[in-house]
Parts: C-alpha cells; structure tokens; sequence
C-alpha cells in the first residue's frame, strides 16, 4: 500500500538509455496512448460516426470487424464508440480522484510537516487510520455515504488516496524545512505562510507531482472497480469498469465486451506508470 | 549499441510483458497440480439432480413462500395439490379424484384419493383437507399467517367433512375460480402438524411435512436443500402418465446468486440445470446441445402498470403515448430467442379467455407523437426532450428484478421513447431496493408486472381498489368498477369471457397497462441428458418422472 | 487492486527506530497502544461517514405504507435501535458496546452483526491467505529470476512484468481465469466455490497485483544487496550466480520484502470485494456489498473495522518481530 517501489531496479538498458540522455521508445509510446485517450475525451466524435447510447439492435453481438472494429454489444450499439465516449468520465474522475489526494493530502502533509508538535500528531493519526482501512473498502463506504454516481466514485477515490500523499509531502517537508534557504528565510523574518508558500511547497512538489501521475493511473483502476460492482453512473454511461460489468454476462459467447474494455483499462494504466517511472528516474539522475 | 535499439528493447519490454501476462494465465493454471481438477464433471450420480438457482431466502412458511419463482421450485416436489392444471388451464385429477359442483358454481363436492399419506405417515383425508382449505382462504392473520391471496376467500363460506374421503366446499356467490385455483401453487397440500405449527417453527423447512414424491433430506440457509425419493409415493397426477416413485433418487438445489455464475457453471458441464440465465445468451446453449425450458404461466403478459395519480401518467394521452412508442418486434428480436411471443393483450395468451387486442396498443410512433402534441408536449429541452411549462417529460423504470432480460429491454424501451421525445431512465436494483423503491413506493407511476394466477376471475379484484388499486383511480372509474362486480357475479364461463374482454379493451385503451410480451419468468437450462420434465399451469416443473440418461 | 501509490522514499529498507530507550518490552507496550488508538479511531472514523448516508433501513421499512406503523410505533422502534439520539450519542454508545464485542444487530436483517461477519470470515480467510502465499510464491520467482536469468531482453521482460501485473484490474484477470480454467478446460468448480481448486483460482485473481507490489520491493532490494561489495567479492570469486543469492543476497532482501507483504494485506482485503463477487464467495466482501445495497450501516461499520484490526495486527507483529530479530533496531542500540 505505502511502501513497494516505484522503481523496480535499474536494468542495463535503463541505465544506458539514462546516460545517452534521450526518450525511450516505450515513453513515447505511453505517451501517444495518453494523447489518444485525451482526444478521445475531449472529441469523442472525431474518432467513429456511431452513436453511443443506441445501436442498431439487429446488429447486437457483431464480433469485431471491419464495419464495428471493436463488435457491438447487446443491444447492438458499437463498443468502440461506447469506450471513446466512457473515456472522457474515466479519465475526469481519476483527474479529480488525484486532484482531492493531491490538494487535501498536500496540505495536511504540508501543515503537518512544517508546524509539527500536536498539529503534526493529529494529522499524523488521521494518516494512520486512512492507511489501515483497505484503500478501496474506504472508498467502498465513502461513496455508499454520498450517493452512487461516477462523480461520487472519484472523490471517494480521491478521499483513499490523501494519506499517502499527505505521508509523502510530509517527508518532503522535513528534508526541505532543514536546509539552508529556509533557515535564511526564517532568519530574515519572513512570515510562516510566505516561508510555506514561496520556499518549501515549491521544492517539496516535485516528487508529489511524480507520485501523482502514477496515483492518476491506480484511479482509473479504483474507479473501474467501483463502476464495476455498481457504484457508478447507470447505464447508459459508458464508464470503462460499467463496460466489462455489463459484458460480463455475455463473456461466454461475446468475450471482446469484457475483453476490449479491459484491455483498455489495463493499456492506458500501463502507460502512465510507465511515464511515471520515468519522471521518477529523470528526477533521480 | 545505439540509442534506437536500447529504446526498442524498452517497447518490446512494455509491450511484449503484456502479451506474455495473458498467455501466462491459462499457462499458470495447467501448471498447477492435478488436484485442481477436482470440478470438471457435474459430481452427482446418475439418478441425482443438481440444480442451481438464484436465491432460496423467502423462507420455508408456505404462505409467504409457496408462490415465490424460486422456492415454488422446491415445493412442487415436496407436496402434491388437490387437483392438477396444465399449462393450458386444463384442470385434471390429483388428490382429489372427482368432484362435482352445482349449477350456480357455489357448492363443490370433491372425492379425495384413496391411501394418500404425507410422509410423516399421517393419512391426507378430508380432516387434512379442510385444514388446508383453512388455510388458503382464512389463514391465521393473528399469529403472522396469511391467507393464500389469488385463493377466493372473499366469497368462501366453509367447508365439512362429509365421510373421509368426501369434502364440500360452499362459496356465498358463484367462485368459478375456486377448482382451477387448487391447482395453483399457493394451494399446496401439507400435513395438518406443519399446519398448526407456529410462524417460526413454519419457517424451518424441517417442519413442513408434504406428500409429494421427495421428502427433505438436508437443507441450509441460503445455500442449499436437498431433497431425497419417497420410496412409497404412488399417487401422481394420471394425466403426467408416471406412476409409482419417482425416478430420480435426488435433487440438490444449490444457491448462487450470480446470473452468469450460473450460465457458466451450466456450460462447464458442472449442474443439470441452470435457472434464470439471461435470454440473451440461450442461443449459444442451444447450439451447444442444450435444452431451453421456458414455459410460460397463466397471468399477466409482463408489462407495467401505470398508477394514473402520478404525473406524467395522469394523461390518458402520454399513457397512450408511451404504449404506442414501444417497438415490442425489436425487443424480442434483440433481448429475447424465438421463443419469446409478443403480448396480444394483457392476459397471456395461454388464459382460456385471451382475446387479441393487439390493435389496441401496437408500435405507432406517428400516432404517438401525435398524441403527445395534443397533450401540449410540444416545447424542447436543451437535450432534445419534449417539455410542458418547463416541466421536462420523462420518467425512470426500474426493470423487475424477477426477470432475466428485463434491463437490456427497458434500456431498448429507453431509446425507443427517446426517439420521440421522452427521456426514460432506467436503474437496475436488487430484490429488497426494488420492492421499496417500485412495489411499496406510491409515487413510482410506472411499475413492472410479472404476475401469475390461474383462473381469470380473481383478476378484477387484484387490479381495482377491491384489492391493490395498481393503477390508482379507486372508484373514480365508473367502468372498471361495473366490469370488476360482473366478472366476479358471472355464473358460466361464456358469460364471463364475455365481460373479460371488455374488461381487458377497457384497461387497454385507458393505456392503464402497457403490454410488453408474453411473460417467461423461468428459464430452465438444462443438461441434454435430462427427459421426463414437465410443467404446470404456474410454470413450476415436476421431477417425479424426470430421469437422467448417463451418456 | 492496488489502491494507492508506492512511495518511492521507502525503496530503501524501511527504517524503524525507538525514539525512547524503554527498552524492548516498553518499545512493544507502546506500538501496541498506538495500534490500539488507530482502530479506534478507526472506528470513529468509519461511524462518521456512515451517519451521513441519508435515511436508515429501519425507517426505509417503518415508512412503508404497507407495513401500517402508527408514529408512537416508528419513534419506538427507532429508539429501540437508538436512531433517535444524536449522532455523537450513538457513536458514544455503539463504541461502548463494541469494546465490549458487542457490535448490535444488522439493521437489514436483525441478525447480530458478530454472526453475521463471523459466518463469513471463513471463507475470506481461504482466500486472503491462499492469495498471500501465492504472492509471495510468484514474487519471489520474479525476484529470483532477474538475478539468476542473464542480463538481456528475458531479464528485462521479467523486470517489466509487475508493472504489468499492476495495471491489469483484478475483475479482469477473475473473469479470464473463469472463463479459460473453469469453463474451458473444467479446472475447477463454478459450483463449489469453496473447493480447494475454486479457492485457488480466486486467490490467483487476488494474487497477481499484490504479487507485483511485493517483487517490485524484493528486486530493488537484490539488486541494492548485489551492488554491495561483499556480493561482488563473491561474484568474483568464482562462485555460481545461485550460490550467491542463497548465500549474500537473499538474507538482507528479506526484511524490506517482509514488511511490504504486512503492507499489502489491505489490498488483499479491499481486493476480496472484487473477487468473492466475481466467484461467488460468500466471503466479508460479499457481506460488505450487500450491507451496501441495504444500507445496513452495523454491519458495513463492523466489516470495515475489523479490515482495519487485521491489517493493524498483522502490522503489528510485523513490526515487533522486527524488534526481536534485529538488534540494530532495539533502542538502546539506535544510533540517532
């Protein structure tokens, strides 16, 4: 939960591509998968001319093909479309998902951190207890508090993800606070919010920000599984995890409906952690 | 090296572990010792049924569970009924042998069946018989037990014993209902110490002692009940041709709740049959060999009723409107198999009195739009919805949860009323979520019917204020109150289809009801090895003469 | 799933240090009672959120016209489960019970709320652990493997394969092995969900993702001890690549390894939601979604806490044996 590496080790090739100082293939590779998806999300129209919502029912369960590139679904509506058209409330949900962990976890770590004594110790338990309940179990309660949509699933999401930011900015803030510039600042009797603001946020934020992206990634998987079990918009939407659960009943005789989303899923998470990963080695160097 | 090549090798490292992860799946499961295979066949003998089934939580009291679609399945094979009526309203012998009635239908005199016991040995004679007759029409309200609800209590007087195999049954008006109603599943036989039993002694299956051709063996919460051969049944229905015990030496039903648990479990070879899996994918059993039960039971069509105090539905116009815009052909072509049939009325096809009325409710979306102009829905949303006064028109359905399909179709129903202007929602929800929400829920206009009965009569006094009010007009309808005290007076069976149809053009002009198709609530998948199967007038399979042929 | 990012701080063997020199037994006393305030607060926690979801079962119920409740009739009810008070006296109220083990009666179905978890609790259990095993099982094969497979694109391709792991959503994986081991090739049973051969298949689907999270800890930890000079000196001297990770790397990659695996027990947990319902387990998780779609607050409450409890404890004993084991860590021998 807290801990595994983000970093699986330095490879031979890594460490060469590191020294040659360019972009790895598979970065750029990651990145085109990004862009795609962000065009999907914001002109879902450009990329197929079906409609998501309604199909031509006598065309249901079309496997894949040249006329349907992806196969339809029950109710023969195009799946391709159905996930271009799902990718702009992924994707918004798992920004926001990040956005809340980000900001509420950022300032919590913030505060924590550089004011220490009984603050630091309140938020420190408050961390602890976020970091006890099973991330998707609180984010399972959170949403069941406040109502069954997507919206809800991502700042649920985005509630299971504050205690690690908040842990990691704290850290930052503890390295930062102790070097030099700050003392200087402090000597020079700047005020605490202009010390915080101007001086440790900007040098903490970098690593937040690499853990960021990769959080970005583990949203869309938490938010796939929320719209999964069913805590989601209903259908019609089209939310990746609504996709496979409802193609789940036809798995035995029309597989691409789990299949297609899912790989979706797994292909764009993929991507981002591998960006990730590579923020995090450019930062390393 | 270059550059280039170490960055490809990056890509093919991304890209080819993902090809490797998936093919690994398969691989790391044959790879893992051969005690894994331990579920490959069904692991019942030859002569034992499994039967795996959505739920079995309604209980074991036979007034709150006798008619449930999933516990009826148990029951049938642990209890016998008085007399026995098919799929076509047929009414046959069971128990009881032979009767005869009066001219006005308010006397009944039924001969019971010589040497019947239940399994506890006590004998099923005329005493047994009047305390089941108790049962159905009055019950024991105080102590938690209710009557049997399409039983026709209201005009029952009583009943006597008049030697011990001789029962006379006397109603206050003519209850043309009451011998077909003994075949319905609510009029289950059990013997009078279940009877007198307690609500919560009733609620252990244990207790529930019947006649029929299977005794209780085991059972456990929501999980599963086994039931074992009476090795001394020997009083079947004549009509089902099988005499003597049954065939089979047992029939596990076994609970899981996951509709496509079940399919898959059906197409792994892994139970003999499988209850309730979604329509949509029964092609692809029956191309594999299996074979499709889907019988359908005397009742309602499936479709909603509309409660008419409820807004948009307090306009005959929209009512007529929304029936009007359902394309019925496409969704039986799209969410159900050939066999699936339309509605031709609101009355199955099967019921004796059926009339098609077709014309009265079929897909006009021209006249529909129409309709809904008049009704002064002529101004649009944003999103394209018709609106009145800014108020947008629409609704949201909750798709039934008693039957498979119901969600794809009222997603269908959704575009086809979105076609036209209405903005329909639709919210799939579990058993308990969807009684509160829709059943006990006055202000949900639009509701999902999928009942049975078995005799037309009691059906006028479910629907009006004599019973559930469904579509919320009380007396306010002078017709439908003159044609519910007609039905319910009718002496002869042609006098009453008569009124029956005018009753049915009555509802469906009104657009009270909108038809939807012929209602299959149970969909049995079962193993090709299966024969002997048949099906009552509720739906309910028997397995007494069911066998299984090794193959 | 994984739910939450790794941090990258913690790539190095976590640090545990004892501020004070109470010594071992008081060091042990006072993670205990830190551990002890978490799950109450915790509980607290979990209570608070839970009061928000508008509406309870029991009213939903009172509040049916049907069911014919005069309003004396509704208040009674609704006092006798204590609705009726404030939130903070029913928190106050329902602690006090709890630490007593009495965690009250399910809202929906007026079951004891310890019977109905613990009837479930067998089930998780199967899996959670048959899953930990695994884990542990096909990270430790990873890890191995990039040290004993030559540098190369196979070394590389290992390397890469929890990422991959990690970014697979774990229904997809459950439905996958259904459809491929159970329906196709009839490996195990869709009836039997408990079986041995079912209880490993839906562990595997649990398995993959938190298998990832602790090889990715296991690697950097072999290839921090590989750098050391001592496994060089090794090396050079001519002993087989086996020997060396036996002898040199293995030992001081084990305790970095152990500690994730304490950490990832809550993907295991949160994880189970996923796949009981995938498999049709009648584990915590399907408890937990069903409490979901009645509302049942008790028994979502005593289901979430009692994740919590597990993970604090296994947690717990992670972090004391760590205090027996290595002398480094015993306060009175930090350095600070």
């Amino acid at each position: 939960m807290t801990t595994a590496a983000l970093t699986p080790g330095r490879t031979a090739s890594q460490a060469a591509a590191r020294r040659s100082g360019t972009v790895p293939v598979s970065v750029v590779v990651s990145a085109a998968v990004i862009a795609v998806v962000l065009l999907w999300s914001l002109v879902p129209g450009l990329v197929t001319g079906h409609d998501p919502a309604v199909g031509v029912p006598d065309d249901k369960f079309t496997a894949p093909g040249a006329r349907y590139w992806l196969g339809t679904d029950h109710l023969g509506r195009d799946l391709l479309t159905r996930i271009v058209h799902g990718s702009a409330s992924s994707m918004t949900s798992a920004l926001v998902a990040v956005a809340i962990g980000v900001i509420v976890g950022g300032v919590l770590g913030l505060l924590g951190g550089y004011l220490g004594g009984w603050v630091d110790a309140v938020i420190g338990r408050l961390v602890d207890v976020l970091l006890a309940i099973p991330g998707f179990l609180l984010a399972v309660v959170v949403v069941t508090a406040l109502g069954y949509d997507t919206r809800n699933a991502a700042i649920a999401t985005g509630i299971s993800a504050v205690a690690v930011f908040a842990r990691l900015m704290r850290a930052e803030v503890l390295r930062v606070r102790t070097s030099v510039f700050i003392e200087a600042a402090r000597v020079n009797g700047g005020s605490t919010l202009h010390i915080l603001t101007r001086h440790v946020l900007p040098n903490a934020l970098r690593p937040v920000l690499s853990l960021a992206v990769l959080q970005f990634g583990i949203a869309i998987l938490v938010i796939a599984g929320l719209a999964f079990l069913g805590y989601g918009d209903p259908p019609p939407a089209s939310d990746w995890g609504l996709l496979v659960s409802d193609g789940r009943e036809h798995l035995l005789h029309a597989p691409w409906l789990v299949l297609a989303p899912g790989c979706v899923i797994a292909v764009v998470v993929l991507s981002v952690s591998r960006i990730s990963r590579w923020l995090d080695q450019e930062r390393n160097r | 090296m270059s550059a280039s090549t170490l960055s490809r090798r990056h890509l093919l490292q991304t890209l080819g572990a993902g090809s490797l992860g998936l093919a690994a799946l398969p691989l790391a499961g044959c790879a893992l010792p051969s005690a894994f295979a331990d579920g490959g066949e069904g692991d019942a003998a030859d002569d034992e049924l499994t039967f795996l089934i959505s739920n079995l939580d309604g209980g074991w009291v036979p007034s709150k569970s006798a008619i449930s679609s999933y516990e009826a399945n148990v029951w049938q094979q642990l209890t016998d009924k008085l007399v026995h009526t098919d799929a076509d309203g047929v009414v046959s012998p069971w128990i009881a042998e032979s009767w005869e009635q009066d001219a006005d239908s308010t006397e009944f005199v039924l001969h019971l069946r010589e040497g019947v016991t239940f399994s506890d040995g006590t004998p099923l004679d005329a005493a047994a018989v009047l305390a089941n007759l108790e049962s159905w029409a009055v019950g024991r309200p105080d102590d938690g037990l209710a009557p049997v609800g399409l039983f026709p209590g209201g005009t029952y007087e009583g009943a006597e014993a008049l030697d011990p195999l001789t029962v006379r049954v006397t109603f206050t008006a003519p209850t043309l209902s009451f011998l077909p109603t003994l075949g319905y599943h609510g009029c289950q036989l059990m013997a009078p110490a279940s009877i007198a039993a307690s609500l919560e002694e009733q609620s252990d299956l244990a207790n529930q002692i019947g006649s029929g051709p299977f005794v209780l063996d085991t059972w456990a919460g929501n999980d599963h009940v086994r039931l074992v051969r009476r090795e001394d049944y020997d009083w079947a229905p004549e009509v089902l041709g099988a005499s003597g015990p049954a065939t089979l030496s047992a029939i596990t039903f076994r609970v899981l709740p996951d509709d496509t648990l079940r399919a898959s479990a059906a197409r792994a070879g892994q139970t003999d049959i499988a209850y309730n899996v979604n329509p949509q994918v029964l092609d692809s059993f029956t191309e594999a060999g299996f074979v499709i039960e889907v019988p359908r039971y005397l009742g309602f069509v499936h479709g909603f009723s509309l409660r008419t105090n409820v807004a948009p539905f307090d306009d005959v116009r929209v009512r007529q409107a929304v029936t009007r815009g359902i394309d019925r052909d496409e969704i039986l072509r799209t969410v159900f198999t050939d066999a699936w049939e339309s509605a031709t009325s609101w009355l199955q096809a099967g019921v004796p009195e059926t009339t098609d009325l077709t014309e009265l409710f079929a897909y006009d979306p021209g006249l529909a739009a129409q309709l809904l102009d008049e009704a002064g829905w002529t101004d649009r949303t944003e999103d394209g919805f018709r609106s009145k006064d800014g108020t947008e028109l629409g609704f949201t359905i909750y798709p039934t949860p008693y039957l498979t399909g119901s969600v794809p179709e009222a997603e269908l129903i959704s575009q086809h009323l979105g076609r036209l202007g209405i903005r329909v929602s639709t919210q799939r929800l579990d058993i308990p979520t969807w009684t509160e929400r829709v059943t006990n829920n006055p202000e949900q206009g639009i509701s999902p019917v999928t009942r049975s009965f078995v005799d037309v009569g009691t059906v006028a006094g479910v629907i009006t204020d004599e019973g559930e009010d469904w579509f919320a007009v009380g007396t306010s309808d002078e017709e439908l109150v003159r044609l519910r005290d007609e039905v319910a007076g009718a002496a002869d069976h042609d006098e009453r289809a008569a009124i029956v149809e005018q009753l049915s053009r009555h509802v469906l002009e009104q657009a009270y009801f909108i038809p939807l198709e012929q209602n299959v609530q149970r969909i049995y998948v079962q193993s090709p090895q299966l024969s002997g199967i048949t099906f009552n007038a509720v739906a309910i399979p028997s397995y007494h003469a069911a066998r299984k042929d090794p193959s | 799933m994984s739910t939450t990012a790794t941090l990258p701080e913690s790539t190095e063997a976590p640090r545990r240090t004892v501020r004070s020199s109470r010594g071992l037994l008081g060091a042990a006393v006072g993670r205990s009672a830190q551990a002890l305030v978490v799950i109450v607060l915790a509980y607290v926690l979990v209570f608070l959120v839970l009061a928000a979801i508008p509406g309870d079962p029991v009213s939903a119920q009172l509040d049916n016209p049907q069911a014919g409740f005069s309003d004396a009739e509704k208040a009674r009810i609704r006092s006798f489960h204590g609705l009726d008070q404030p939130v903070l006296v029913q928190l106050v109220v329902s602690l006090g019970h709890a630490v007593q083990g009495d965690l009250g009666l399910s809202m929906a179905t007026s079951q004891p709320v310890t019977q109905v978890i613990g009837a479930a609790i067998p089930s998780t259990l199967r899996l959670a652990v048959t899953a930990l095993v695994l884990a542990v099982a096909l990270a430790a094969a990873l890890g191995l493997a990039t040290r004993l497979l030559p540098e190369g694109r196979l070394n590389d391709l290992v390397r890469s394969l929890p990422t991959l792991f990690l970014s697979t959503p774990n229904f997809l994986i459950g439905l996958v092995l259904i459809q491929v081991l159970a329906v196709q090739l009839g490996l195990f049973s869709l009836v039997d969900s408990e079986g041995f051969a079912s209880t490993v298949a839906a562990a595997l689907t649990l398995a993959i993702p938190v298998s990832a999270q602790i090889a990715q800890v296991f690697i950097t930890a072999l290839d921090e001890s590989a750098g050391q000079d001592y496994a060089e000196v090794a090396l050079a001297r001519g002993l087989p690549p086996a020997q060396v990770v036996l002898r040199h790397l293995l030992r001081p990659s084990l305790l970095p390894t152990v500690t994730v695996v304490g950490l990832v027990i809550g993907e295991v947990l949160g994880g189970s939601l996923i796949t009981e319902t995938i498999f049709g387990r009648a584990g915590i998780g399907m408890v937990v979604q069903k409490a979901v779609a009645t509302q049942d607050v008790s028994v979502l409450l005593a289901a979430v806490v009692l994740s919590a409890l597990v993970f604090v404890v296994v947690n717990l004993v992670i972090d004391l044996l760590y205090l027996l084991l290595d002398p480094r860590l015993r306060p009175s021998e930090v350095s600070r």
